[in-house]
């Protein structure tokens, strides 16, 4: 669907006013939020946050499905266990997580080293299955489906930004951005156009041809989170996101992903201990010792820019 | 994924790839080398022996005093039997023996022969050449040598010889040709031909009438015969032909056993089909040799490709989280490792080429001179090499591949 947006956004600005008009307020840049054909914008009430609906739901989340204007929860944990062995004993990482998020959240999963946070990060990305309790996603459930099967729902509907980037250093960065097209089987000559687009977006449109290693930090995170955004995938997974960058790159790609957000829809979804994305979360995680310690709603985060 | 992008990403892979791969392909193309440069040898011999046995005559049968198994099995090479071996066992052909043989269905003509080496004089030089003196009413109806100049034995003929071309033209600096005189053992010999050349050892002979060579050859003697060359009508008739003759000389010499047998038969067909038989089995041994060494590079292969799949954990869980699934994977490995197998096939065959055109130059010709039989590598075992080094290439990243296929995602991410 972005592709259009992409047709939109060529014709009518260069790269670098794209990437200004992103990070702009939401009026001056109307072709992105106006122009994507899956897009609502009637839909923008629902990442307000709604606190009783929240406490309700996790107070009892069986009851309150039809919460968030109607919606079902595009990821939802229902009692979510993960238990490691290790050598005899038996580690649990998650003890009976309860979490669901909608579309359109900014979530910020905030704990400590050793808190599970990672652990939750690979379920919510079902790049693992949990030991006990389901996972669903778009309310298929994924908990015991097949690694391939996994794949493809990964390919599709998540995009993942990691902290120390995970660019292929073999490829450059166009064919980076292009790869998980590639694996979705897109026509070549379109991946391409899409890629483009999407370097465009980011502010690389000169560095094409560049390896990783031929780039920094922030412009690698630049590349990352281009890739995440291929297959235009609905959820976007980033595992500290920040966490190799300096301050002031960091909350430049923090604000892009806001951006995303606000103006594409995107569920962002942030794993880290660093308080820096809690400004722009529109709820925070806390988890502890495998269990959700609370979770805090943020209200109208996204006036606050 | 599509078939272009596996091959894309392993081209990168190939591409990017580390020193330690390219070793790895010298490997490959060692092997390979071997292996194509041996089957070419082996190739360019048998059509030597194949060239060499279509100017033979395998209507030829010999039969030679003494026996052992081995012996008539593998006679030396020349057909006409070395003539030293008479001296050497008690046993001896005679006249006899000759007129036991009359009368045999399919015969054509029966030659007597008897060898020696002599010391050849000409225009002050000395040469020991070998001597054969060969029955002159059947000879010339009984070989396939063609005269270069003069002519070949004829029946009324004595004291005169017909030459091979080497010793016409490289044995004596100064060259022999027709109705020119050369001394054997003192005796004025007149030349009256001079062969074309053939290859090998006939060149170096000097044929003369039976009974000329009595007088020359020293321990010969009248009736006495150092081989019994019988031509027969037709190929086939070879194997029953030389059934009846054993039969028959081991009635007319009174052997009874088969112990007791002095005589060996042999025939230039049998003679061929042991060469050939051994030039291939020479072949089968060799490349033996080199599959070996094609094996090491197999190894080396799967080495480099399981160290490369460790290097590349995190790529590869990076790859499964945005979207590889698990057979993707094991492609682009699998893809991957082909390309080293085909890399190093094509550099193998190269190698494989100038081996086997250098092999001439070793001295490697097993058949007579007539190598005029190029051996360059044919289309179809260029295929073959390349074939078989992406077979290798394939098979043995095939595990590793597998392996890398079936890494977790979360694990192989976890990788540093």
């Amino acid at each position: 669907m972005l592709m259009e947006i992409a047709d939109t956004l060529r014709t009518k600005l260069d790269p670098r006013k794209t990437l200004n008009s992103l990070r702009g307020d939401a009026d001056s840049s109307n072709s992105l939020t106006g122009s994507g054909p899956g897009y609502d914008s009637g839909n923008d009430p629902r990442n307000d946050s709604e606190p009783e609906l929240h406490k309700e739901r996790t107070d009892n989340s069986d009851t309150i499905k039809s919460s968030r204007n109607g919606k079902a929860p595009l990821i939802k944990l229902t009692d979510v266990w993960k238990i490691y062995q290790m050598g005899e004993v038996e580690f649990a990482a998650l003890k009976g997580i309860d979490l669901e998020i909608y579309e359109g959240e900014f979530v910020v999963v905030l704990g400590p080293s050793g808190s599970g946070k990672s652990t939750l990060m690979n379920l919510l990305g079902c790049l693992d299955v949990p030991s006990q309790g389901t996972v669903s996603l778009n309310s298929r459930d994924i908990s015991r489906m097949e690694e391939s099967e996994l794949a493809q729902i990964r390919g599709q509907m998540i995009g993942f930004i990691f902290q120390s980037f995970n660019l292929i250093p073999t490829l450059n960065t166009l064919e980076n951005v292009t790869l998980p097209l590639e694996f979705q089987e897109e026509e070549p000559s379109r991946a391409r156009e899409r890629a483009e687009y999407l370097l465009d977006v980011v502010g690389l449109s000169d560095k094409h041809k560049n390896l990783p290693s031929q780039l920094s930090g922030g412009q690698r995170q630049r590349v990352a989170i281009a890739r995440s955004l291929a297959v235009d995938p609905p959820v976007l997974l980033a595992d500290e996101p920040t966490g190799n960058l300096d301050s002031k790159t960091g909350d430049y790609i923090l604000e892009f992903l806001d951006e995303l957000r606000r103006k594409e829809g995107k569920t962002i979804i942030i794993v880290t201990h660093d308080l820096t994305p809690v400004q722009y979360a529109t709820r925070v995680v806390h988890i502890k010792d495998g269990e959700i310690e609370k979770i805090e709603e943020v209200e109208g985060n996204y006036c606050k820019l | 994924m599509r078939n272009a992008t596996y091959v894309k990403m392993a081209l990168n892979m190939l591409l990017h790839s580390k020193l330690r791969s390219w070793l790895t392909i010298i490997g490959i193309v060692i092997g390979v080398g071997a292996v194509v440069g041996i089957i070419s040898l082996g190739d360019s011999m048998e059509a030597q022996v194949q060239s060499s046995l279509a100017d033979m005559d395998l209507t030829k049968i010999t039969i030679t005093p003494g026996y052992s198994g081995a012996q008539s099995r593998m006679p030396g090479p020349g057909g006409g039997g070395s003539g030293s071996d008479s001296s050497s066992t008690d046993s001896e052909l005679t006249d006899d023996d000759v007129d036991a043989l009359q009368g045999i269905d399919g015969v054509l003509y029966i030659d007597t022969q008897i060898s020696g080496s002599e010391e050849v004089d000409y225009a002050g030089e000395t040469a020991t050449l070998s001597i054969a003196g060969v029955d002159p009413q059947v000879w010339q109806y009984m070989n396939t040598l063609e005269v270069e100049s003069g002519r070949l034995l004829e029946p009324a003929d004595n004291n005169v010889a017909v030459i091979g071309s080497s010793v016409a033209t490289e044995i004596f600096d100064q060259e022999i040709g027709v109705n020119q005189v050369i001394t054997v053992n003192d005796k004025s010999v007149r030349v009256v031909g001079v062969l074309e050349e053939e290859g090998g050892s006939e060149d170096r002979k000097v044929y003369m009438p039976l009974d000329s060579a009595v007088d020359l050859i020293e321990d010969a003697e009248e009736d006495v015969f150092d081989s019994i060359v019988v031509k027969v009508e037709d190929e086939d008739l070879v194997d029953p032909t030389i059934e009846e003759i054993e039969e028959r000389l081991m009635i007319s010499r009174q052997i009874h056993q088969e112990k007791d047998r002095d005589f060996s038969v042999s025939s230039s067909l049998s003679m061929a089909e042991s060469v050939t038989e051994m030039t291939s089995s020479m072949t089968l041994f060799l490349g033996a040799i080199a599959a070996v060494s094609l094996l090491v590079g197999a190894v080396g292969i799967a080495n480099t490709m399981f160290t490369s799949v460790l290097e590349k954990t995190k790529e590869i869980g990076t790859m499964k989280a945005i979207g590889a699934k698990n057979r993707d994977i094991l492609l682009i490995f699998i893809v991957n490792s082909a390309m080293v197998g085909f890399v190093g096939g094509v550099f193998g065959v190269m190698l494989g080429g100038f081996v086997s055109t250098l092999f001439p130059y070793m001295g490697i010709t097993l058949m007579k001179g007539a190598g005029s039989s190029s051996s360059s590598l044919s289309p179809d075992l260029m295929v073959f090499g390349l074939g078989l080094a992406i077979l290798i290439g394939v098979v043995s990243g095939a595990v590793p591949a597998y392996r890398a296929s079936k890494l977790k995602p979360v694990d192989a991410l976890r990788y540093e």
